[in-house]
């Protein structure tokens, strides 16, 4: 289903940003130098379809920037990927919402954003309206709404594209426990369905019980990629150790 | 040349790197159809005229460069009203398209950072929320048409169509180059805007042509989009002269804005797959 080989990820880091004229200018004498800093580095990873793989590690291990060059936010610096079949990215939820627009503007606009149709937001709108549970609010403007609330819009509209590889990117955090609940029952109905998920997680319980493999990244690099049970264990096992600094 | 310099550094690294469409072979009209009425609607919400001011910005323009210079200066022109309209209703429409095009590229920075789509949608979607505007301002100038006392309808008019796709073709064109730059190089939207204000003086939009000297022609209509405007024109009045309404004036607008276009598609394509990262 994914199939990644040899993927780098290179950010640019610029010693000193220079995004107008005058600094160019004044820039034009001097050597631009750039330190390379490596997002990701020598990545090798099969995903198989139905597949559940959670992604674990520190902040800034690169998890976010895998996902995204999956979802191809990004372009890998090189490497190969290869997707087979759509993805639907919960990497931020309602990302593309307006508040401006009331909810049900908001449905077709997001809706349109995952690569929907017309039709097939005609056609999935009620369902979408139900499983956010705002039926008595969908034409309010979105900015009245609280922002758990936007979010389990954005979820309900990303749930709805019902494309084969859902990528996760820590959106569960700020639902509460009823709309986590709600959404790991989703999961796992993805699940048996057969779909593909990539799941970023810092709750490691969540991560053992649900992934069929955890991945776990350190700067970069794939440390561990194994079992849930394992990885999770070793990279408790890790912070265990060390103090937290 | 720095510019080129850091662009290439950014580029040779993606070039072996096809792009993918991770959403399949999906179609993206609807995309671009939503979000261009999105942001019509966006533009005029929360004021109490709305959709009215679309209308009313050109014609309190019109309304004051008319007072100037027919009523002060008092240029002798024929048709000077609608002369005047036109011209400013075809520049504003290209200094909206290419002005908004970067501002909303810059407002949708979170959303390239989260989701893929083609990002020339954005830039499409921006012009036709301009073509709307165009389209009020069209109605509004045919009213003007009807009522003024020596502008009959003719075929000749069925040119102007033919212009407004070259204007088109050219302004998009113009939207991608500048968009494609922006990102790594935010003073383009200050040195545009400048360029948009000469531009509007460099164009015989609130001049006619017949008051600048001949050794000048040349200069002025170096611009395509004075070769447009004065071809507008020419379409209004039955007969007046042929230059413009000639097959050489469309080849040398439409060469022109085609190889603009392409120019500003190929660099567009190429430099916004690292857009993410920029914006």
């Amino acid at each position: 289903m994914i199939n990644i080989e040899g993927l780098n990820k290179v950010f640019l880091l610029p010693h000193q940003r220079k995004t107008t004229l005058r600094q160019r200018f004044v820039s034009l004498f001097q050597r631009n130098t750039y330190e390379e800093f490596y997002a990701l580095r020598d990545i090798s990873l099969k995903v198989g379809k139905g597949e559940f793989v959670g992604i674990i590690g520190k902040n800034g291990s690169g998890k976010s920037t895998l996902l995204k060059l999956i979802a191809s936010v990004l372009t890998p610096t090189s490497g190969e990927i290869s997707v087979n079949g759509d993805v639907a990215p919960f990497l931020e939820l309602g990302v593309g919402f307006q508040g401006d627009l009331s909810v049900k503007d908001n449905i077709f606009l997001y809706g349109a954003l995952l690569g929907m149709t017309r039709k097939e937001i005609i056609s999935k709108y009620d369902r979408i309206v139900e499983f956010s549970g705002l039926e008595r609010f969908v034409d309010a403007k979105l900015k009245n709404l609280s922002s758990g609330m936007q979010v389990r819009l954005g979820f309900s509209i990303t749930v709805a594209v019902e494309s084969p590889i859902l990528l996760v990117d820590e959106v569960l955090a700020v639902g509460d426990l009823d709309f986590q609940q709600k959404c790991y029952d989703t999961f796992r109905n993805f699940k048996k369905l057969g779909k593909t998920i990539l799941f970023v997680s810092h709750d490691l319980d969540a991560i053992e019980k649900f992934s069929d493999r955890v991945i776990l990244l350190k700067k970069g690099r794939i440390e561990n990629y194994d079992i849930g049970h394992n990885v999770v264990a070793a990279y408790k096992a890790t912070i265990d150790n060390r103090s937290f600094i | 040349m720095l510019i080129k310099q850091k662009e290439m550094s950014a580029s040779s690294y993606t070039e072996n790197h096809k792009q993918r469409n991770p959403l399949g072979r999906r179609n993206y009209l609807y995309l671009t159809l939503i979000m261009a009425i999105t942001d019509f609607k966006i533009k005029y919400d929360n004021s109490a005229l709305g959709y009215l001011w679309s209308l009313l910005k050109p014609l309190l323009m019109f309304g004051t460069l008319y007072l100037v210079f027919s009523v002060f200066v008092r240029w002798q022109v024929e048709n000077y009203r609608l002369y005047l309209l036109l011209g400013i209703i075809l520049w504003n429409f290209l200094a909206e398209v290419t002005l908004n095009s970067m501002v909303l590229l810059e407002g949708k920075a979170s959303i390239l950072k989260k989701i893929y789509f083609p990002r020339w949608i954005i830039v499409i979607a921006s012009s036709l929320t301009s073509i709307l505007t165009l389209f009020l301002n069209i109605i509004v100038f045919f009213i003007f048409f009807i009522f003024s006392r020596d502008a009959h309808f003719h075929l000749s008019l069925l040119l102007l169509i033919v212009y407004f796709i070259e204007l088109y073709i050219l302004v998009v064109g113009l939207a991608l180059l500048l968009c494609s730059l922006f990102p790594k190089f935010r003073d383009i939207h200050h040195i545009w805007e400048v360029f948009v204000q000469l531009g509007f003086w460099a164009t015989p939009i609130i001049y006619p042509i017949t008051i600048v000297p001949q050794k000048y022609h040349k200069l002025i209509f170096l611009n395509p989009v004075a070769r447009i405007i004065q071809g507008c024109r020419e379409a209004l009045a039955i007969g007046t002269g042929t230059e413009f309404s000639s097959f050489t004036n469309h080849f040398i607008i439409i060469s022109f804005a085609v190889c603009l276009f392409l120019v500003g598609l190929t660099l567009f394509n190429r430099l916004s797959r690292t857009f993410a990262e920029d914006l």
